[in-house]
């Protein structure tokens, strides 16, 4: 029988993300008026979801003990030519499609490098980064692609009165959430990011995993790469510079662990949203830029110790492990 | 075998960039040009375009040690650079890529010196990081200029510039009679230390916020000169804010980028929104009605004149040159002007 304070620790554990989250939503509230209102939340959102959904890749890939430097560069690459494409052909499908396909293709060839040639994820990622940011410069000389045409739908648009781009942040939440909770793929990553040897040894197809994890964070950066370029309205090859730290501070701050083996989705989301969050409030009332830097830091850093304190010996890591145990 | 790879990656790799900057070996300088070249790898591997050699037996080698490849107008310049440079038969300019870092500009800088270059032009990243790499130049007995930005106070130094002060003026002195009284507006500076972004600002502050105590900034922050960080800043206040006026911003990307907010948004038709530099996106902008003013800063009359004054120092006509181009405010009265301009260079689709 477990005594009420060990209840009320497993609650702390399990949702402390989620109360430091909360505690910020009613700080920011009392700090300024328009924080709750309808329009600013959809434009936290708005602006959270390119940084969301490299997250996910990010979380993705730092459970299975691995990392990606190269999202940033890899998705100016794949939104320079994606808008390339749409200018080319006038198709919005073809367009989406070719982003997907650069960030499928440039995550491959991370994939073989970290992979098969056993380089580590963060020297390889290192010099994908270079090598997309560069080829995104020499294909458009530096220049910004302009007049975008109905290319902005995918960042501008809405569906009623939802803006297209939170609705591409929703569906891949919870298509990000089923594969690591509900399938076995999902649930290895844990464990290959726990002990890589000890998967091997359980008959865990680390390689082919690795590889699928790659992928899967490629597709997310194309996305993120169209959502990015429409949002903006131009095709810009020096844009979003450093936003793979954006990606890895919302899946770190969310609880993801970098030892690997440790992170959820909803943590992961709880993340973004608490840098989103951050970044708003100090916005709206009106924090200079570079007091602005030092509260994002000290916050992100609170925060990160707070739930890492928390969190008692029985980690994520042990229950998903065990999950893992009683499926085999 | 490992370094043997290695050896022959690195090899390829240096064979393919001379190979792509020096188009022809025919002369003799072009032949000292790429041994030199070749001797030193930092310089091969950061070397990024150069003009046809000339068959003259006079040819000045030029360095250009660009700013930041990445960034859109120092690109825009680098390429104008390289065009200006084919009018003089006996000019052969090589272009470096500084990589927006101090320390990769001022090494560029030393490499342009220990390859004897002619003239080395400098587009500082941090005017003062390059202060004493640009006085090596000088002390070397090399010509030297900088541009965008100039480099004050460097003995035996020549300049190229805008005056950043002068574009942010222009507008100020439109913006005093077009800002309604009372007026609520937003600011957006650009990189904070950087010599354009801090003249800009000081210009706005003397020349329009002194004289208009009515005007009241709702929201003011650094956007780096990035549309996206624009954009988001600009979702914020619109947030926050039911009234603004004006957009005020150090360049056009970040006036774009806040632009793209309010476009077509209730309440903000009437929206006054002023930049700097005179992008193709800008004067699309202004032309179809949606931004009201920008200074042209145009890379063409800047590599023009870069190259007008190193001929001028090569051949000693001159022995010290420092020169503005000329502010051209861009309004909805003469954008098609500069559209038009933009469409003959290809960066605007006809």
């Amino acid at each position: 029988m477990k005594t009420k304070s060990q209840k009320r620790n497993q609650i702390m554990e399990k949702y402390s993300i989620f109360i430091v989250l909360l505690v910020m939503i009613i700080l920011c509230s009392i700090l300024n008026e328009n924080f709750l209102t309808p329009n600013n939340l959809s434009n936290i959102m708005k602006q959270l979801a390119v940084a969301t959904i490299l997250a996910y890749g990010a979380m993705l890939l730092i459970i299975s003990g691995m990392l990606d430097l190269s999202s940033g560069a890899v998705l100016a690459l794949s939104g320079v030519l994606s808008v390339s494409v749409y200018k080319s052909t006038g198709s919005l499908i073809i367009a989406f499609l070719a982003a997907i396909l650069i960030g499928i293709l440039c995550n491959l060839i991370n994939a073989v490098m970290v992979t098969t040639f056993h380089t580590p994820p963060f020297i390889a990622t290192l010099a994908m980064q270079t090598v997309a940011r560069g080829i995104a410069l020499l294909y458009t000389q530096g220049q910004n692609i302009l007049q975008l045409g109905n290319y902005t739908v995918f960042g501008q648009g809405t569906i009623g009165p939802v803006p297209i781009s939170i609705i591409f942040m929703i569906i891949i939440t919870l298509i990000v959430w089923y594969i690591l909770r509900h399938t076995r793929f999902g649930r290895s990553l844990y464990a290959i990011g726990g002990n890589e040897e000890a998967s091997v040894a359980s008959g865990i197809p680390v390689s082919k995993y690795k590889y699928i994890v790659f992928l899967i964070n490629g597709i997310l950066v194309g996305i993120a790469g169209v959502l990015f370029m429409s949002r903006v309205n131009a095709g810009l090859p020096n844009g979003a510079v450093g936003y793979e730290m954006e990606g890895l501070t919302a899946a770190i701050v969310g609880g993801t662990s970098f030892s690997g083996g440790v992170g959820t989705t909803m943590g992961t989301l709880a993340g973004a949203f608490i840098v989103g969050c951050l970044n708003n409030i100090m916005n709206l009332i009106g924090v200079d830029s570079y007091v602005q830097q030092i509260i994002k830091g000290v916050i992100i850093a609170l925060s990160v110790m707070w739930d890492i304190h928390s969190k008692s010996k029985k980690t994520t890591k042990i229950i998903l492990t065990e999950e893992i145990a009683q499926d085999s | 075998m490992t370094a043997l790879f290695i050896s022959m990656t690195l090899a390829t790799g240096l064979l393919a960039g001379c190979g792509n900057s020096n188009s022809s070996d025919s002369t003799d300088s072009a032949k000292q040009n790429a041994s030199e070249t070749e001797s030193d790898s930092e310089a091969a591997e950061a070397k990024t375009e150069s003009t046809d050699e000339t068959s003259s037996g006079d040819t000045y080698r030029v360095a250009y040690i660009a700013r930041a490849q990445s960034d859109s107008f120092a690109a825009w310049l680098a390429n104008e650079m390289l065009t200006a440079a084919e009018q003089y038969d006996n000019i052969a300019l090589d272009v470096f890529d500084g990589q927006a870092d101090d320390e990769k500009e001022n090494a560029a800088i030393e490499n342009a010196i220990t390859n004897k270059y002619d003239a080395i032009i400098v587009q500082p990243n941090n005017g003062e990081a390059q202060r004493p790499y640009v006085e090596q130049i000088v002390d070397a007995g090399i010509i030297a200029i900088t541009t965008n930005a100039r480099i004050d106070g460097i003995e035996g130094a020549s300049s190229v510039d805008a005056d950043p002060y002068k574009q942010a003026a222009v507008n100020a002195t439109l913006a005093l009679e077009q800002v309604p009284e009372n007026a609520k507006v937003v600011v957006l500076n650009g990189p904070s230390g950087n010599f354009h972004a801090d003249e800009r600002r000081k210009a706005w502050e003397a020349e329009f916020f002194e004289k208009r105590s009515d005007v009241e900034i709702v929201g003011e922050q650094i956007a780096n000169w990035n549309k996206d960080e624009a954009v988001q800043y600009m979702e914020d206040w619109v947030s926050s804010t039911d009234q603004i006026d004006a957009i005020i911003s150090m360049n056009d990307n970040m006036a774009a980028g806040a632009l793209e907010v309010v476009a077509g948004k209730e309440g903000f038709e009437d929206i006054l929104c002023y930049g700097v530099d005179g992008t193709a996106e800008a004067c699309l902008l202004i032309e179809e009605g949606t931004m009201t003013a920008t200074c042209l800063q145009s890379a063409i009359d800047l590599a023009e004149l870069n190259m007008e004054s190193v001929h001028k120092l090569l051949t000693g006509e001159e022995t010290e040159i420092n020169v503005d181009i000329n502010e051209v405010l861009i309004t909805q009265e003469n954008a098609s002007e500069y559209v038009k301009m933009y469409k003959e260079r290809g960066l605007i689709e006809e």
